[in-house]
């Protein structure tokens, strides 16, 4: 038996005018959840990618159960074993979990009858082991995320993976699936499977894993240290590079502003209840949560495209009932600058000028006339200069752009639109420490020319070193709001404590699971 | 269902981890006249002038003036057609129905002016409403339903070409104003027909359309990424259903133009539900570089494409080739039409000069 | 019990079930045995049509050239053994391969070029129906042997007609391989996810060429099914198949996408649509309106499917199984 399950080393991957890992290792060993740490950019889905056989590495060697592993591609390395349960499901719909689970080998022969009642017997093992309460022959897709999850794990386990690879597995999770989750890999792990657990929740990886691997800037901060080595604040230091240092900036009160946005106790037709939200003009609401809490849901319910079913959306202290996306954005000068650029955001193949005025267009006639490239260049041209968009031309496929300056562009046609309030959605994800650093003093200076922002972020610093309020949220509801004091051990013991409340008063009635 | 190109593999380096917030200004092609050169519309020039003379060599009476009339003559309605599938391709989707409308609008058109003795102005502008209308239809069951326009577009040519024939009893018009007939056989210089000319106003007019007003603006941007489109204050759902409409109404006015051109209105004329429009409706197009994928629109190369595929026809003809086999070659045409087309793309996107 | 209620197949037979009742207390002439023959008749064929859309439903795709493949089997049936004599169950096999080959030319272009089927076979539709005229001259191949002819058309167990045996036939084989063999079942995962399914090793090209090639195959079997019963090798076969081809599976609960049919459903959709037809005929409703109709029930049947999907989504959700 080899002494570990999995090595990786030197690993080296470079694209055009990029390199995504530089000499990374990693060394998982039998029995054990071995965390992969790093923020978005870092090289994590790289490194990933790499090991499922998506892209082969430039230089660097991996061996899998004492054996060289080099997979052509994805199919190649699952048939090596490398089990993967990916965020987005992999499962075919309408197939029963049996199917699902031994998609691969339905029987000896593709003209050979199926034998289903000992395809549901063998399904029947697998889903007790994994404690999956449901019948081998229910079809996946009338399943709960949660189980379709597992039977994916049981999926990857019965192909004899050696080692399974779980990329954020808890993201659709309610903390009960979570802990279910949590017990069955515990099992896994001490009956000798080892796993590589993804994950940017830090609490979880505390938890679970016992071995933890930190990527940053495509090198290794870490390689496999034991976890109870590292506290926190270690390991986040590890991710960031530096303890979290706030840029200096001085805390400010703006409450006493006029009021852009007010939500009074609103519910939205996603679940939303109970939400009040103050945003002043000139002020940084921080809406902070996991995964899954209901944010940028919330966001797109303030920009019309989700319906509002109760309480009042007030803008200027008046209560407004936007009816779609295009009333929000053309009448109430509300923005959206959404997480996924690539899908929300921008029109990748069309140019830069195109997705700038994708805002103003109707503005800029008024209905029916003609509105040419000049009058479309005059009035966006500024908003791309002072985001300093670095494209060889206007006419440029923003598609062929790098990743911040693609955020630039999403971000500019924003302020060509002029808007009021502005809603930030993740603006850092997949982003150049330079670009975070010019976007975040972005932000700041357009709260200081008097637009109400609302930030939405998972990167704990980034909240704390812009917002000036920071309320929290959880499963669709507000679990507490704090005044920013810009102190990171206190705002992050504070924020953590909100989330983790499930007695807190604006969580109703939920019976302690 | 899918109905675009399977996604390009190549690209998955855009994923990269840490990029350093350049422009990767080296691998970016040089200059506009590069691109010209290389894009649709030059490639297609040349072919057409490639095949004029392979055609006048090797039978003199192609270039006569009659024979330019002719192929001027029905390359207009060709174009006009792919007109019509072409503003419903930008958003992304297909209209099945554009030779069901077309001659349902023509024959309401024809209907008003023989059975009511309407004047031929109003004969027409009650064709174009009629394709408006139907456009309409299309755009706002697609909308509301959410259902891909394949399959809505499939019933309605059938729905709506069922009601034409049952309200006509398959009977054509062929006392309709003699103004549009005799606009169907006029030649102005003794080669080019008027007809030509409005299909290439029309032409300038959806050029305009696309490029000078934010009308069109949002309509592209609705077919090229609908949510981003949404997000960005644009009302999408208006979008598509003014693109139906106004591929409705083009349908309707290729059917008048023919119907100007035979001198009657009959109800065969784009063949079985107006099943006969399909090939031209897509060829146009797809050989102009229109992506299927929507969010993209090359009028010139649609007409320049329509116009190619008919001087193929007549040229095709002219050789003796037989009327029975053209439709294989154009089937042929548009298969290697599309697989140069991906070619193309594939080594222009290497070379990220698109 | 509540399985059957909900499956595909319930809907449309209980709907069958109710327009034959209706129908044969309205006219029973309806319900005579001629005129079951002469239903039976049609369902036959059009079975084999819809089959040959069905299972490129299945694999989330669409087949435009089914009536050109199906037109140019007939042709080439009736031409094999008018011109050059051949006997006719050599000329139906020769007819077959070359529906098969016209399919596997179809699935192989889809698999490997990534171009869109709709694209494809458009093409492919004017490439076959331009063979179809280039040969025949639009002309019809009058020499049909008599056995083919009463194989069209007579029955061998009264009111049965002969060609209710392929179809049946083709439905049960269809049925096995979709629901009990592992091919099938590949077919409706690549529909259903082609990511998933490629990922579980699913020769994805492999599997579009072989629902291409039945496709073929099926559409010529119906080509030659109508030879039989139209007495012709006659050139316009296959011009009108195109809205039937999806209106049978989709009222019998198919969902475009890909990844889910129903066999029992299709045949059923198809018996609807066979009566209906008849039922305007017989009514003396003009025929032209039959257009109509179908176009009607596709909507139906597409916005039902739809709205059911849905459904069963937000219950999904709501019950967290």
């Amino acid at each position: 038996m080899s002494e570990t399950a999995f090595t990786a080393k030197n690993i080296t991957k470079t694209f055009p005018g990029v390199t995504a890992l530089e000499d990374v290792a990693l060394t998982l060993q039998h029995g054990s959840i071995h965390a992969l740490l790093g923020e978005n950019g870092a090289g994590k889905s790289t490194l990933i990618k790499v090991m499922t056989g998506v892209y082969r590495p430039d230089s660097g060697a991996m061996v899998l159960a004492g054996e060289p592993f080099e997979p052509h591609n994805t199919r190649d390395a699952i048939a090596k074993g490398i089990g993967v349960v990916h965020q987005e499901r992999n499962l075919i719909p309408r197939f029963s979990i049996a199917e699902n689970i031994f998609l691969e080998e339905l029987s000896p022969h593709p003209l050979r009858h199926i034998d289903y009642p000992k395809l549901y017997r063998d399904a029947r093992r697998w889903l007790e082991m994994l404690d999956i309460d449901a019948q081998p022959a229910t079809p996946v897709d009338q399943l709960s995320v949660a189980k379709m999850q597992l039977v994916e794990i049981a999926k990857a386990l019965s192909l004899n993976s050696r080692i399974l690879l779980l990329d954020e597995p808890t993201a659709s999770l309610t903390p009960h699936e979570t802990d279910t989750l949590f017990a069955i890999l515990r099992r896994l792990r001490d009956e000798g499977v080892s796993l590589i657990f993804v994950s940017h929740k830090l609490e979880e990886v505390q938890e679970i894993c016992d071995q933890v691997t930190v990527l940053r800037d495509g090198r290794n901060a870490c390689e496999s240290r034991p976890l109870e080595d590292l506290d926190r604040q270690s390991i986040v230091r590890l991710m960031i590079g530096r303890s979290e240092q706030i840029p200096d900036w001085s805390s400010r009160d703006r409450t006493s502003e006029a009021l852009a946005l007010e939500l009074d106790d609103v519910s939205t037709k996603l679940g939303h209840e109970n939400i009040d939200l103050k945003v002043h003009e000139g002020e940084i609401v921080g809406l902070y949560g996991l995964v899954g809490a209901g944010r940028s849901e919330l966001a797109k319910a303030i920009l019309g495209k989700y319906e509002i079913t109760g309480g009042a959306l007030k803008l200027g202290g008046e209560p407004v009932q936007i009816r779609d996306v295009a009333d929000a954005v053309g009448r109430y000068r509300i923005g959206y600058v959404s997480e996924d650029r690539k899908s929300e955001g921008l029109v990748l193949i069309h140019s830069v000028l195109e997705n700038v005025g994708m805002t103003v267009w109707q503005r800029l006639v008024q209905g029916i006339g003609f509105l040419g490239r000049k009058k479309i260049r005059r009035h966006t041209e500024p908003f791309i200069r002072k985001l300093d968009v670095r494209t060889p031309s206007l006419e440029q496929s923003v598609g062929n752009l790098s990743g911040g300056n693609q955020q630039k562009v999403s971000v500019a046609k924003w302020l060509a639109a002029e808007v009021r309030i502005l809603i930030v959605d993740e603006p850092s994800v997949g982003i150049d420490i330079k670009t975070k650093a010019y976007l975040h003093q972005l932000i700041r200076d357009l709260s200081n020319n008097g637009t109400a922002l609302i930030l939405i972020t998972s990167d704990m610093p980034e909240m704390i070193a812009l917002a000036d309020r920071i309320v929290v949220m959880n499963d669709y509801r507000l679990k507490g709001e704090i005044t920013n004091t810009r102190v990171y051990k206190d705002m992050s013991e504070r924020i953590m404590e909100l989330i983790q409340d499930e007695t807190s008063p604006m969580s109703g009635a939920r019976s302690a699971e | 269902m899918s109905l675009m190109v399977s996604p390009d593999r190549a690209d998955e380096g855009a994923g990269a981890a840490r990029d350093t917030g350049e422009a990767p200004e080296r691998e970016l092609g040089p200059n506009a006249p590069l691109r010209f050169l290389l894009s649709n519309e030059f490639g297609l020039i040349i072919l057409i002038i490639l095949f004029a003379v392979i055609f006048s060599t090797l039978s003199p009476a192609f270039l006569s003036k009659f024979s330019l009339y002719a192929l001027g003559r029905n390359a207009a309605v060709n174009i006009m057609i792919g007109f019509s599938m072409m503003v419903v391709i930008i958003t992304g989707g297909l209209n099945l129905s554009v030779g069901s409308i077309g001659v349902t609008s023509a024959m309401f058109g024809g209907w008003l002016m023989q059975a009511l003795g309407v004047p031929w102005v109003l004969g027409l502008l009650g064709g174009l409403a009629m394709g408006a209308a139907l456009g309409a239809i299309n755009g706002v069951i697609i909308v509301r339903s959410g259902l891909h326009s394949f399959i809505i577009t499939l019933a309605t040519m059938s729905i709506f070409f069922g009601v034409m024939i049952f309200l006509t009893q398959a009977e054509s018009y062929r006392e309709i104003s003699p103004t549009l007939a005799g606009f169907g056989r006029l030649k102005i210089l003794s080669v080019l027909s008027p007809l030509l000319v409005t299909s290439v106003v029309v032409g300038i007019a959806l050029s305009v359309l696309f490029r000078f007003t934010a009308l069109g603006r949002e309509m592209l941007a609705s077919g090229a990424n609908p949510h981003a489109a949404e997000l960005s204050g644009i009302r999408v759902e208006r979008m598509i259903s003014y693109c139906h409409m106004l591929s409705g109404m083009l349908a309707a006015l290729a059917g008048l133009m023919l119907v100007s051109r035979t001198g009657a209105a009959i109800p065969s004329m784009a063949g079985q539900l107006g099943q006969d429009w399909l090939l031209p409706a897509f060829l146009g197009p797809v050989l102009g570089g229109t992506l299927l994928t929507g969010g993209r629109v090359s009028v010139l190369g649609t007409l320049l494409g329509a116009f190619l595929v008919t001087m193929l026809t007549s040229g095709l003809l002219l050789m003796q080739v037989g009327a029975f086999w053209v439709q294989t070659y154009l089937g042929l045409l548009l298969l290697a039409a599309v697989l140069l087309d991906l070619a193309r793309r594939s080594y222009l996107a290497q070379r990220k000069l698109v | 019990m509540r399985k059957v209620w909900q499956s595909d197949w319930f809907g449309p037979f209980a709907i069958t079930l109710l327009a034959i009742v209706i129908v044969g207390v309205a006219n029973p002439s309806f319900l005579s045995p001629f005129n079951i023959q002469i239903l039976l008749l049609a369902i036959s064929v059009n079975a084999m049509i819809a089959f040959s859309q069905m299972i490129i439903i299945a694999i989330g795709q669409m087949n435009l050239s089914v009536g050109a493949i199906g037109g140019l089997a007939a042709i080439s049936f009736g031409g094999m053994m008018e011109v050059w004599g051949i006997p006719w169950p050599i000329a139906a096999i020769l007819a077959l391969m070359i529906g098969l080959l016209a399919g596997i030319a179809n699935g192989a272009f889809v698999a490997f070029t990534g171009i869109s089927a709709f694209v494809i076979t458009l093409a492919s539709l004017s490439v076959f129906k331009g063979i179809n005229l280039g040969i025949t001259e639009a002309q019809p191949f009058y020499k049909v042997p008599e056995t083919v002819k009463a194989l069209g058309n007579e029955t061998f167990l009264h009111p049965l007609p002969w060609l209710v045996i392929p179809a049946v036939l083709v439905a049960v084989l269809l049925w096995y391989m979709l629901f009990r063999l592992p091919l099938g079942r590949n077919i409706l995962a690549v529909g259903g996810n082609t990511h998933a399914a490629e990922l579980s090793g699913i020769s994805v090209p492999q599997i579009v060429t072989v629902a291409h090639a039945i496709s073929g195959f099926l559409a010529a079997l119906a080509g030659i099914m109508l030879v039989g019963r139209l007495q012709l090798g006659q050139p316009t076969i296959g011009d009108d198949w195109l809205i039937l081809s999806f209106a049978a599976p989709v009222i019998g609960g198919a969902i475009l996408t890909g990844g889910k049919v129903s066999v029992a459903g299709t045949f059923l959709g198809v018996a609807i649509v066979a009566i209906i037809t008849q039922v305007l005929v017989l009514f003396n409703i003009d025929p032209f309106l039959v257009q109509v109709v179908l176009g009607g029930l596709i909507l139906w049947a597409v916005g039902m499917n739809r709205w059911r999907e849905v459904r069963a989504e937000r219950q999904a959700v709501a019950a967290g199984t």
